[in-house]
């Protein structure tokens, strides 16, 4: 199955959630709209027969104020890569988990949660998984601020630049 | 159902009394988890019923530090990944930008990478043997894989003035030729390491005692290593001939003659072979690499100060934990804007859970070994 084909398939049978579709680099890649991201993974899975979830990603983009899953798609058995992109609104974040599919989605998709703070409905166990449990924010928000990532924060001579905070 | 379960309903069936169960932590300081990672395991009398990982104890938000850095200079971030394996996170990273980017490497430097990761990935298996001898009380098989590895790091300081955190690989190539006369050294070292193979077989391979010990253990059934995405040794024992040098070529691995060990049943016995395996194949695709090297640059010409287009890609290449991914979304400046690195021991550690269950409390640190984990790759 061509990349092409495969992009064929995903638009006829899924037309008014798929925004955009091309083939890159030999790959499929689509962004559809997140209300139908479980729908269409099961499609991916079970009739395109991509049984191999090689990676999840979560991405702020803050400019378009969405966020982003991205699930990088491909077989064992046939060639081919499918990068699927699936957008929700920034300030809810929220999207069917695909845990049921593919077991490996389950820490993929708390590493999103803990970093991103995109929450998966019907995911077994959503709990952070690299930061402790009390961590507040998520650092890899595009607007995340620690006072840790200006470069020489004691240096108050400088002008323009911050001076770390003193705890009491 | 394992003997051990069996003992256990007759024991529950005759007195009518059931173990008590408890949780026990394993970490995040233990000798066996390979630095600091926490088990919380559910123990029925010496069985594992279930198992609860903890990470993050190493966590430094990598991919955040990338965000904030040019491409070039997130090549020394990676070496602190995966740093039994350093060369090879060098290469997946310096591939996925020149893939982003466009850039052809000349062609000794795709011989060099060849001959390095090869023997990175020497290096990496004989620590994994090492350490994972080390867990089942192999003391004197841990001694001499490092003896070993130490000559493979040595030839890297010879290359790149480290002795694990190299940097040695840049976008375009390498970021030097080799010294004179080191693939004369490299030469050396395979005549010296070969003869050593059969006598670690005849320290674990050969030795009962290491084949009643991890053989039937920690099974992982073939459906569940593709559902948990495993890669790597661990996928390939559980029967599934998965390499991406052969199905994914990247590189010039499709040049060379090399086999995929593949195991059976999927256990912990698998899982070692199948590495033990394939150090003699790097060893030969070492010999066809040195034979075959071509002179010339090793740098492709390319700009101070790279600019990726605008796009995205997601690269991968088999490292000797297995697939080792990075998703590059880059906005046209000189920065990425989403850097994602898919750390395959992080992947397979997800598939512990399904592993250990049935299992006795002993063996967990065998099952454990067999995973090969990383902790700086797992927690990024």
């Amino acid at each position: 199955m061509t990349a092409e084909e495969i992009l064929q398939q995903i638009r006829a049978r899924f037309a008014s959630e798929v925004r955009t579709s091309e083939v890159r680099r030999g790959e499929a890649t689509l962004t559809v709209k997140a209300d139908q991201n479980f729908e269409i993974c099961r499609f991916i899975k079970e009739e395109l027969g991509f049984e191999y979830l090689n990676c999840l990603s979560g991405v702020d983009w803050i400019g378009e104020n969405e966020m982003e899953v991205a699930y990088a798609i491909s077989s064992l058995r046939q060639p081919g890569k499918i990068i699927l992109r699936a957008r929700v609104p920034r300030d809810e974040p929220v999207l069917r988990s695909v845990v049921p599919l593919w077991g490996t989605a389950d820490w993929h998709e708390r590493e999103a949660f803990d970093l991103f703070g995109i929450r998966f409905e019907n995911h077994p166990d959503l709990r952070r998984i690299l930061l402790p449990e009390d961590w507040i924010g998520h650092p890899l928000r595009k607007d995340y601020q620690d006072e840790r990532f200006v470069p020489y924060p004691w240096d108050d001579r400088k002008p323009g630049s911050v001076v770390r905070p003193t705890t009491a | 159902m394992t003997t051990v379960n069996l003992h256990l309903q007759q024991v529950k069936e005759q007195t009518g009394e059931s173990m008590e169960e408890m949780w026990v932590n394993m970490g995040p300081q233990h000798p066996s988890t390979h630095g600091v990672l926490r088990l919380l395991i559910k123990l029925d009398g010496e069985v594992v019923r279930e198992c609860i990982p903890y990470m993050g104890y190493m966590h430094r938000c990598h991919e955040k530090i990338g965000e904030n850095r040019a491409y070039v200079q997130i090549i020394p971030y990676t070496d602190r990944l995966d740093y039994l394996a350093s060369m090879y996170n060098n290469w997946a990273y310096c591939l996925a930008c020149e893939r982003l980017m466009g850039i052809q490497i000349p062609e000794r430097a795709e011989y060099l990478r060849v001959l390095i990761g090869e023997l990175q990935r020497i290096a990496s298996h004989l620590i994994w043997l090492g350490t994972f001898g080390l867990d089942l009380g192999n003391f004197t098989l841990f001694m001499w894989c490092f003896r070993e590895r130490e000559m493979v790091l040595d030839l890297f300081e010879a290359v790149s003035g480290q002795r694990l955190n190299y940097s040695f690989m840049r976008i375009g190539g390498l970021a030097l030729d080799v010294p004179e006369g080191w693939l004369g050294d490299v030469k050396a070292f395979l005549q010296w390491f070969k003869p050593r193979l059969p006598e670690y077989d005849r320290l674990s391979t050969d030795n009962i005692i290491w084949q009643k010990r991890i053989q039937g253990v920690g099974i992982l059934k073939p459906e569940d290593a593709v559902s948990y995405a495993c890669s790597g040794p661990v996928l390939r024992g559980s029967g599934i001939r998965w390499d991406l040098r052969k199905n994914d070529p990247y590189g010039i691995y499709d040049r060379f003659e090399f086999d995929i060990p593949v195991g059976t049943s999927g256990d912990v016995w698998d899982r070692f072979w199948v590495r033990r395996q394939e150090i003699d194949q790097s060893v030969r695709i070492v010999e066809q690499a040195l034979k075959d090297i071509p002179p010339g640059p090793v740098l492709a010409p390319v700009a101070k100060k790279l600019r990726a287009p605008v796009g995205d890609i997601y690269s991968r290449v088999e490292s000797p934990r297995g697939e080792l991914g990075d998703y590059i979304i880059a906005d046209g400046s000189e920065k990425p804007y989403r850097y994602k690195v898919r750390a395959p021991t992080f992947v397979n550690l997800s598939a512990l859970p399904v592993m250990l269950p049935g299992y006795l409390v002993a063996d967990a640190v065998a099952v454990l070994g067999s995973v090969d984990i990383v902790l700086c790759e797992v927690d990024r």
